[in-house]
């Protein structure tokens, strides 16, 4: 067994160093099957969108692949997907993960080997926050391009005491590190305020009945609730909130603006308020040319929420790439490649369609602008307000 | 609100009770536990939606389209139900006491990615069968679909009961149950017999399937899992081969999720763990379950 295990391995790394062509991959590991699925094959399909224009302009000297892993939203599989990709030699740069809890934990097996990750759609602070930890010990290659949490819950919280003038809050979450991440900042800035918060509760992903928890709340007589966490149980949690006659404002983040959500509330899904990173794409400037080229490359397929940030993403790495792989040789020491790609896109200065990005010293965008929208069930829709 | 979460509670209890019956009755004749029944009722979920939307609107609403929904939601997880048993438990019989449980694991994790893979991984819309109407009374929102689905299920168990106690095939089910060699040797097919057991026991789950789906409005290829674990929880805090006990332990663990999640501050949190605290704390004081007995007449 031993034998036959080395024997493996050691075709498996005669393999790897022998004569290859010029290829210089991009990893996409994000959810691609499951209930984020499409939101993840989405993002997927920036990237690859992003890559095949690289490899048309022709503005590198060797071949740029997307090798794509499907994390399945399951932490345990994103340690498993970023040791494969780690253990790829080829892979450059990670364009991923989706979800917080996947982030996180592989964000630490790419720092051992410093490949630069950046994440096109994690909004816990603690993904770059862990960078600055004395146990780091691994070099502080986690980027990305959206507004952590702190800013989502805090303009939230900011725009329900300020604009809307509601003091009585429930706060709930999904005990997630993305939403019990956002209820915890909400939860801060709203108490900062000035407001009140009457009960703050966690319930578990995949549990679909919550009248127990509404009725509780109902009788505490808020003005609003405001959850953390996904499209599926936001949808519940308002379809049930209505049979009980909760009739009070509904508040959630980013990770709820799917059209997923019409699907599982039906039309109690209308006038739920979410906060989403960034401006609606459809709103962007400076996406007009990225829509298109998107809906060229892919008749039929709808935009999901974060594929324009997948493609800003994916186009800070090449921008950075470019500068430090000047020729195919550059490939022979792929270790020293990533390093320099990491020292590189610490001083990025990339303007693309979100507007200019530059990163903090914990890889965290300066672009910060959050947008409230409204769900509009009549047409699927988010409205943009102010 | 106190009305309010008894209905809730009694809801909730409905649904663990209809699925708990499934895991029951399969046990009770062949001491076996049935771990695809989740998907056997996610499957009847799935089946329900798809009677709603391959006929039309005229024929899937109102009464007779729930009576539409539920015979053949209901008649596809039986049939389901027995195929399972012919094709992944009777060749296993009398093998060991493991291989049946393994190959159940199994069958459950075909039928769940075979969802998932072939008809959606998203949630979908479960459509209202009925126009939903809300009732106030006495400072709770009762909606007619909470009244609907308790009435469905108790219905169901009455139908079940008096199926067990009544009939002939009832008799011998209880016959099997008892002891199966004897039965046989009195000259009951207990092949039928058991086969009987898996159509009534996935025609129940596929009941349960359907409503969980217009309860909660939307349906998934997993939706099946936590309320099969529930509902097997269940089953087992009433007594595992018992049929009042499994209604009796679905009704106790509705209620108790909904005390521990609408009284307790931070419950929803804390449910799952209070209510297998208690399942564990029953168990010690009476191992059998609270109506199980350790000899005796199973079903």
């Amino acid at each position: 067994m031993k034998i036959a295990l080395s024997l493996i391995l050691a075709v498996l790394a005669a393999a790897g160093c022998g004569p290859r062509e010029k290829v210089a991959r991009i990893a996409a590991a994000m959810p691609l099957t499951g209930d984020m699925g499409t939101e993840g094959q989405g993002v997927l399909r920036a990237v690859e969108l992003a890559v095949a224009e690289a490899n048309v302009s022709k503005r590198f000297p060797f071949k740029l692949e997307v090798r794509a892993l499907d994390d399945r939203a399951d932490p345990k599989e994103a340690v498993n997907v970023a040791n494969l990709i780690v253990s790829d030699s080829r892979v450059i740069a990670v364009v991923g993960h989706y979800n917080s809890g996947c982030s996180i934990p592989a964000s630490q097996v790419y720092s051992r080997v410093g490949l630069p990750m950046i994440s096109p759609a994690s909004t816990n602070p603690k993904l770059t926050q862990q960078q600055l930890d004395s146990g780091w010990t691994g070099v502080r290659n986690i980027f990305r391009v959206v507004p952590t949490d702190d800013i989502q819950g805090s303009f939230s919280a900011d725009f329900i005491y300020q604009k809307l003038k509601l003091r009585r809050f429930a706060v709930l979450h999904d005990k997630t590190p993305y939403g019990q991440g956002l209820a915890e900042q909400f939860q801060k800035r709203f108490l900062e305020d000035g407001g009140k918060v009457l009960s703050f509760d966690g319930v578990s992903v995949g549990d679909r009945d919550f009248k127990a928890l509404l009725t509780r709340i109902k009788a505490l007589n808020p003005d609003g609730v405001y959850f953390g966490g996904l499209y599926t149980e936001t949808g519940l949690l308002l379809k049930q909130a209505r049979e009980l006659g909760l009739a009070v404002r509904f508040f959630s983040g980013d990770g709820s603006k799917t059209t997923g959500l019409f699907d599982v509330a039906g039309p109690a899904a209308d006038g739920a308020y979410l906060t989403i990173t960034g401006i609606p794409v459809e709103y962007l400037a400076g996406a007009r040319d990225f829509i298109q080229k998107y809906h060229q490359r892919y008749p039929a397929m709808e935009l999901k929420p974060f594929d324009h940030f997948g493609y800003e993403a994916t186009n800070i790495i090449l921008e950075g790439l470019a500068a430090v792989a000047p020729s195919p040789d550059s490939l022979a020491a792929i270790p020293a490649l990533r390093a320099a790609l990491v020292r590189k896109l610490r001083d990025t200065r990339y303007t693309g369609l979100l507007g200019v990005t530059t990163f903090d010293e914990k890889g965290d965008t300066l672009n910060k602008i959050i947008t409230m929208t409204q769900a509009r069930y009549h047409d699927r829709s988010f409205e943009p307000l102010q | 609100m106190l009305l309010q979460q008894l209905v809730n509670g009694l809801t909730l209890g409905a649904i663990y009770s209809l699925i708990a019956l499934g895991y029951t009755l399969v046990y009770g004749i062949l001491m076996l536990i049935n771990f695809a029944h989740s998907e056997v009722l996610m499957v009847g979920a799935f089946v329900g939606l798809g009677v709603q939307l391959f006929f039309p609107p005229s024929l899937t609403s109102g009464p007779l389209g729930l009576a539409l929904v539920f015979t053949l939601a209901m008649a596809a997880a039986g049939a389901l139900n027995v195929v399972v048993e012919r094709l992944a438990y009777r060749p296993l019989r009398n093998i060991s006491r493991l291989a049946p449980l393994i190959s159940a694991i199994g069958v459950s994790i075909i039928l769940q990615n075979a969802v998932f893979l072939w008809v959606s991984n998203q949630s979908q819309t479960f459509p209202d069968i009925m126009k939903m109407r809300s009732f106030q009374f006495a400072g709770a929102d009762i909606s007619s679909l909470q009244i609907v689905i308790l009435f469905t299920a108790l219905g169901l168990m009455a139908a079940l009961h008096f199926f067990i106690q009544k009939t002939r095939v009832g008799k011998a089910m209880r016959a099997c149950a008892d002891d199966m060699e004897a039965a046989e040797l009195m000259g009951i097919d207990t092949k039928r017999i058991v086969a009987v057991t898996f159509l009534v026991g996935g025609a129940l789950g596929g009941a349960a399937g359907a409503l969980n789906g217009m309860y909660y409005g939307s349906i998934k290829y997993n939706l099946g899992f936590l309320p099969g674990m529930k509902a097997f929880t269940a089953a087992v805090l009433g007594g595992i081969g018992n049929i009042q006990g499994a209604v009796l332990g679905g009704f106790i663990l509705g209620l108790l999720e909904v005390a521990v999640a609408g009284y307790l501050p931070n419950g929803a949190e804390w449910k799952d763990v209070i209510a297998f605290v208690v399942l564990i704390c029953v168990l010690l004081a009476r191992p059998s379950g609270i109506l199980g007995e350790k000899i005796g007449e199973k079903v």
